[in-house]
């Protein structure tokens, strides 16, 4: 830690791939019925400014509840963000009318986390695809659609001869690879998987990250990879944000968030993620958090971290915003003195 | 003499679309104090064994086969629906998964913390909720006194799942049944949950039987380990036998597929296919399609029998993985593996 320590992220809204500054999305609860009084407003994200780079795949961590679900339908436009401006290769999605980002789009998809929700029960594998295609290429049909579908399902390591099948007839594996496909399926420049894998089994796991890596490599996309598993992220994020309460409290490198990181937020979740070793997992030091996250119905101010802080502090961290600093070239953490004390 | 013997579990579901072996021949013991893992992936059997232990099999269209689970002297299989009133709940509990909806939402916290006690024991409503709030503060909610009096939904998950684990273990069982207990709850809560059933087990001597899909919570909580793979029995032993002796391919393949294991920046290890589907019969090796040394003959024939390695280190012998096999194991250490302190030992 050094001559870094430039309060705040750099970004250029023309240079950058995806830049958020400064974004906002709270949801307002209304008012009571009779005494008119508010029922408050909760702040799921809550000042974020981050910047994507063409080709990289950013990984978004955090627990239930910390905004990272929120924050992406809020880059896909599905959520309009209260304040901050939202820019994709210079272009600001976030003044584009409803009509316009329905075009815009299909140069963003998303692939969700439960393949069983997310695709039509009642449409063919062929539909699904078709109807994405078609909003590319509206005029595609006969069997130059059924060829670029086939040519997807066989990308994403299906047999082209399932087309005809309905999703119920397909594992949990292989409907969130027709998920892949149909997110593809518009030639889009950024995917947003939220928790793409969460739902899977462990030998599922692999074969779909494996997937979403080749494919992010080989088709010069952007990714956005969400999950509450750091042990995930870190094998197929270049980048890392950590969310915690609506806000990035560390981002950088996927080596520097895991070999060393900065924050006890961070240093807490990488320490209870269970080691599948029985020597390493009965002997080594866990920080252990106390309590649930806190509801962002009326976050905390201050340090939003301090009521489940470990580390000893006082008033200041209560009242005392951070701001995400650069504490090393590319490492950034919220600037909290407490969160950044050496263990 | 263990204080549950499982041998040769079967349970099937008769479905219009033919038998589902979910469990199809599953044996192990449990001593005292001790922590079972069962490892798997869904489908392949860990929770149906479970439920059978527990006679929750809605029959039909389940029916336990065969098999006896001998638990302190009485087979748990063979009892009727009044005996096992008196043991469910009393001295064999269970938690599972979902905290959301294994709590019932119209009664109070308190009404359903007292229930087990006022049923197997005989004591008055006053009691009951002193104990009751003594056992919310043993598993660490705050202002228990007072928040006893909630109903579920204004407790988050995490908090839930505490609730749960305290009206499990009220009536001190012998014996806690963990289905997959901390799946649905962030890793920060995780450690949490699995502290407490730890301490819990510790002061008052429960066997806890933990269903995971996780190998990093077994390797962490439980001295012994199953591993099972369509409804099969594929290895098991101590948590060292199983993590540093893997002898079975799907118990290494397993240890291979974990993302903190890999090498950075190479591809994931990945078994290739998909889980088998028990509602047809497998022959041979339930494993033989995926397996990355498969051989011929495997795939037919009498199912591999569980072979001892004579410390009670028991592996599926398809005779294909015996120790020449090609895959080597994932995890070693150095340290003798009589030197390694047991679970129940570490501070």
């Amino acid at each position: 830690m050094s001559e870094h320590h430039e309060p705040g992220v750099r970004i250029d809204p023309r240079e950058d791939f995806l830049v958020l500054d400064d974004v906002h999305t709270y949801f307002d609860l209304g008012t009571t019925l009779f005494t008119r009084e508010s029922k408050g407003v909760v702040k799921a994200v809550d000042g974020v400014t981050l910047t994507v780079k063409a080709g990289e795949i950013l990984g978004l961590v955090g627990e239930s509840g910390c905004g990272k679900s929120t924050l992406s339908r809020t880059i896909m436009q599905l959520i309009r963000p209260t304040s901050g401006r939202i820019f994709l290769e210079g272009k600001e999605l976030s003044a584009l009318s409803d009509k316009d980002i329905r075009h815009e789009r299909i140069n963003f998809q998303m692939i969700f986390q439960d393949p069983y929700a997310s695709l039509n029960p009642r449409m063919t594998v062929l539909d699904t695809l078709a109807e994405a295609i078609r909003t590319r290429h509206p005029t595609a049909k006969g069997n130059a659609l059924r060829g670029r579908v086939a040519e997807l399902l066989r990308t994403v390591g299906m047999n082209p001869a399932q087309m005809k099948r309905y999703p119920h007839e397909f594992s949990g594996g292989q409907r969130q690879r027709v998920a892949i496909a149909r997110a593809l399926a518009t030639e889009p420049k950024l995917i947003i998987a939220d928790e793409p894998v969460s739902a899977l089994d462990v030998s599922i796991q692999s074969q779909i990250l494996n997937l979403l890596k080749r494919l992010t490599r080989e088709m010069g996309l952007t990714m956005i990879f969400i999950s509450h598993d750091l042990s995930v992220v870190r094998y197929i994020a270049d980048r890392i944000a950590v969310m915690y309460l609506g806000r990035i409290l560390e981002l950088g490198e996927a080596s520097q968030i895991v070999d060393h990181p900065l924050h006890i937020y961070t240093r807490a979740l990488m320490s209870a993620i269970p080691q599948p070793d029985p020597i390493v997992e009965r002997t080594r030091h866990r920080i252990v958090l106390q309590g649930d996250p806190p509801s962002p119905l009326n976050p905390p101010e201050g340090c939003n971290f301090w009521p489940r802080s470990p580390v000893e502090h006082d008033e200041r961290m209560k009242h005392e915003e951070p701001v995400l600093t650069e504490i090393e070239p590319g490492h950034y953490a919220a600037n909290c003195p407490f969160c950044l004390q050496e263990a | 003499m263990p204080l549950l013997e499982v041998k040769d579990l079967k349970t099937s579901f008769y479905t219009r679309d033919g038998v589902v072996r979910a469990v199809d021949g599953v044996s192990f013991s449990l001593e005292k104090g001790e922590t079972l893992g069962i490892v798997g992936e869904s489908g392949s059997g860990k929770s149906v064994t479970c439920y059978s232990l527990m006679r929750l099999i809605p029959e039909p269209p389940g029916r336990i086969d065969g098999g006896t689970a001998m638990f302190d002297g009485q087979d748990l299989l063979q009892m009727n629906e009044a005996e096992l009133r008196k043991i469910r709940g009393r001295r064999v509990s269970m938690i599972f998964q979902d905290p959301m909806t294994s709590l019932n939402p119209y009664l109070r916290i308190s009404t359903q913390l007292i229930e087990p006690l006022r049923l197997h024991f005989d004591v008055d409503k006053k009691a009951a909720l002193n104990k009751a709030i003594a056992a919310l503060e043993e598993v660490g909610i705050p202002e228990a006194s007072s928040r006893i009096h909630s109903y579920p939904h204004e407790f988050s998950g995490g908090m839930r799942q505490r609730v749960m684990i305290a009206m499990a273990l009220i009536t001190e069982p012998d014996l806690l049944i963990a289905d997959e207990p901390t799946t649905a709850l962030d890793v920060t809560v995780q450690a949490q949950i699995l502290d407490i059933i730890k301490k819990r087990q510790e002061v008052l001597g429960t066997a806890v039987i933990l269903v995971t899909h996780d190998l990093g919570v077994v390797a962490g909580n439980c001295d012994k380990v199953n591993v099972m793979y369509g409804g099969r029995m594929m290895e098991s032993g101590t948590a060292e036998q199983v993590f540093y002796n893997a002898q079975h391919p799907y118990t290494r393949s397993l240890q291979k597929t974990i993302p903190s294991l890999q090498t950075k920046g190479a591809e994931l290890y990945t078994i290739p296919g998909l889980p088998p589907d028990v509602s047809k019969p497998i022959h041979g090796c339930a494993f033989y399609p995926r397996c990355p040394y498969p051989k011929t003959g495997a795939a037919e024939g009498d199912r591999p029998k569980l072979v001892d390695l004579g410390d009670g280190h028991c592996f599926a012998d398809c005779h294909f993985c015996d120790s020449s096999a090609p895959i080597e194991s994932v995890l070693t250490t150095d340290v003798p593996v009589e030197d390694i302190t047991p679970a129940g030992a570490a501070e």
